[in-house]
């Protein structure tokens, strides 16, 4: 689990991090290189899930009306994603989906901040699959969630007939269907995975490329200092990085669930 | 002035998504225009090689789409 700690101690990390430096050796078989089926990254989420569960799930075991610090915590998180997000941009109709944001919110922010926690330090993010299949699950919930409110046929409408005179709906018809079905999942996906895949390269940049500046020549060890400080300023900026994605992730399901059920103007 | 709160927009079952959810909305417009009447002019270029006009054509209107889309979908509501 802390190869990666290991290969930078050995001062035999290759510099310029590439691609390959995402893909984390086996853990069961424990070390296989050419083995995806249970490596760190899978280990994270599923730690992720469990520490959601077991939190959510402890917080609300008994209740109480003058909320313990733990309870007074998840009640934050929930409110805020049920006012601050759902409410916001649904109206009260919203309040049925916040269950979901609440979920997809506090398991993007958890798997996003392993990034920066030391011991896991890569995003399951990073790697598209997670991004994507988060980005289906929204895709499937706001075309269900249209289909449910409208019919089918009238939500077809309503979303790829935009008021205008008929004799441009020629042009704005295919727009409206790029842009709703094909591009809203594909940017929601890619959005959050290239920010904490950059995000995890800039920081593989800094912290290995101090290295590979101290073993090509002991001079350069002060600009090797200095790259590892930009490090320690580039998490902060990192942490910035995984609150906001984590919240436009969100705002945006709940953007496109309000699109489905807006009736027609 | 403990009363004399502006009044908060409580979401309500508006037309509009606010705020971020409204700004991404129109740059995905405005994008997926351009791209997708550019893509459809490139396609017609490809066909009667016409060295590039089609493609001009192809992402001014898919621009002018875009905007249109834009205020017609998230304008002022009337």
């Amino acid at each position: 689990m802390f190869g990666q700690a290991n290969v930078l101690a050995a001062g035999q990390a290759a510099f310029p991090p590439s691609v390959e430096d995402f893909y984390l050796p086996s853990i069961l078989p424990w070390g296989a290189h050419d083995s995806y089926w249970f490596t760190k990254i899978t280990a994270m989420v599923w730690i992720a899930v469990g520490v959601l569960i077991i939190f959510f799930l402890a917080s609300y075991r008994k209740p109480q009306l003058v909320p313990t610090k733990k309870q007074w915590f998840a009640e934050s998180i929930y409110g805020f994603v049920r006012n601050n997000i759902a409410v916001d941009m649904i109206g009260h109709a919203g309040v049925r989906f916040a269950p979901y944001f609440t979920t997809l919110f506090c398991f993007i922010l958890l798997t996003n901040f392993f990034a920066i926690l030391p011991g896991f330090q890569i995003s399951p993010n990073s790697h598209i699959a997670f991004p994507a299949i988060l980005a289906v699950i929204s895709y499937v919930l706001f075309i269900y969630a249209g289909i449910k409110h409208h019919g089918a046929g009238k939500f077809i409408k309503n979303s790829l007939i935009p008021p205008a005179p008929w004799y441009i709906l020629p042009l704005l018809i295919p727009i409206e269907f790029f842009s709703t079905f094909l591009v809203r999942p594909f940017s929601l996906a890619v959005r959050l995975f290239a920010n904490m895949f950059a995000g995890h390269m800039l920081l593989l940049v800094f912290t290995l490329g101090g290295f590979a500046m101290l073993s090509a020549n002991t001079w350069l060890a002060p600009v090797s200092v200095l790259s590892w400080v930009m490090t320690i300023a580039l998490t902060f900026l990192e942490f910035l990085v995984i609150v906001l994605q984590a919240y436009v992730f969100t705002v945006l399901t709940a953007s496109y669930v309000q699109g489905a059920l807006a009736d027609e103007h | 002035m403990a009363g004399d709160q502006t009044p908060q927009p409580n979401g309500g079952s508006g037309d509009v998504p606010s705020g971020a959810g409204q700004g991404w909305t129109a740059l995905g417009y405005l994008i997926t225009g351009m791209v997708f009447w550019g893509f459809i002019g490139w396609l017609v270029d490809q066909w009667l090689d016409s060295g590039g006009i089609a493609t001009g054509i192809g992402v001014v209107l898919g621009m002018a789409g875009g905007i249109i889309l834009v205020v017609r979908r998230l304008g002022t509501p009337t």
